[in-house]
């Protein structure tokens, strides 16, 4: 259809791998040279809506939606999400986060849950 | 459209659909929502250079709504839909530029692929959230893409069939 196909990669790949590798870099800098901060609240996030604000001690909750519950324990200076009913598991393969502006998502629950740094507006205001 | 070209779309479709099935049923240890290696692609990349733009969107678009069908995930298509027509999208305008071979091409797709899928997501999240993962999703889509590329131009180069003569 469109003439024969070049097989070998040429120079002008390697340009679109730099563009693509650029705009990984000028999307990824705001989370990756953000200052550190301490973590200071868990969002829990349902459905697109801020639901709740855990604080990092030793606790576990069950949030369900979407028909699906997830178990998300807290524990100190870290959140996990344990176990969840829900096909994909991305929530639990996560594992513990620690840093703010990390979070678990979980696609399927619609439930997001996102460590917030001690102060800097204009950085939570990205990570939403 | 002749039979032949029908029957090509035909096979190509269920070739994508069996792709995308098998790469479902196992999730790569990756704790990346959404990642996958994209296999499927491989055929959409095959049949857009083989058949042309419209049959290949037209295979995509059977492969995207059977395999919501077979995963029994209505919610799971507005990711594949988004994350495929984005794809088709910009690897119709790649292949377009002559200079690039299929792995520009096939790089291209998946970032957009993956770009469109954490679009997909942040909407039905109504959250900004997901793009947290995009940075790292568009390196990955570098190696996919290269990945599914080689597959392609083995394919294309018909250098495969070669090997099976030996």
């Amino acid at each position: 259809m469109s003439g024969s196909p070049k097989l070998v990669p040429t120079k002008y790949d390697a340009l679109v791998v730099l563009i693509v590798l650029a705009l990984a870099v000028a999307l990824g800098a705001r989370y990756w040279f953000a200052p550190a901060r301490e973590a200071a609240e868990i969002i829990v996030s349902i459905g697109g809506v801020e639901a709740e604000r855990l604080t990092f001690d030793d606790s576990e909750y069950d949030y369900t939606n979407n028909g699906y519950t997830v178990h998300v324990t807290v524990r100190a200076g870290s959140v996990r999400v344990d176990h969840a009913d829900c096909p994909t598991q991305d929530c639990v393969r996560t594992g513990a986060i620690s840093r703010p502006g990390q979070s678990i998502v979980c696609l399927p629950a619609r439930i997001i849950l996102t460590i917030e740094g001690a102060a800097a507006p204009d950085y939570d205001a990205i990570a939403g | 459209m002749k039979t032949k070209q029908l029957t090509t779309c035909a096979i190509l479709a269920a070739l994508a659909l069996a792709l995308s099935y098998v790469e479902g049923m196992f999730p790569l240890p990756v704790p990346l929502p959404g990642f996958k290696l994209g296999l499927a692609n491989i055929v959409t990349l095959f049949a857009l250079y083989t058949l042309g733009a419209p049959p290949a969107l037209a295979i995509l678009l059977v492969r995207v709504l059977l395999g919501a069908m077979f995963a029994g995930n209505a919610s799971a298509l507005i990711y594949s839909l988004l994350g495929g027509f984005c794809a088709m999208l910009v690897m119709i305008g790649l292949s377009r530029i002559h200079k690039l071979s299929v792995y520009g091409v096939s790089v291209g797709g998946a970032a957009a692929h993956n770009a469109g899928q954490v679009a997909a997501a942040m909407l039905t999240l109504g959250s900004a959230t997901p793009a947290v993962y995009l940075p790292v999703l568009l390196i990955v889509a570098v190696f996919s893409g290269a990945l599914t590329g080689f597959v392609c131009s083995l394919l294309l180069g018909r250098r495969l069939f070669r090997l099976w003569a030996k």
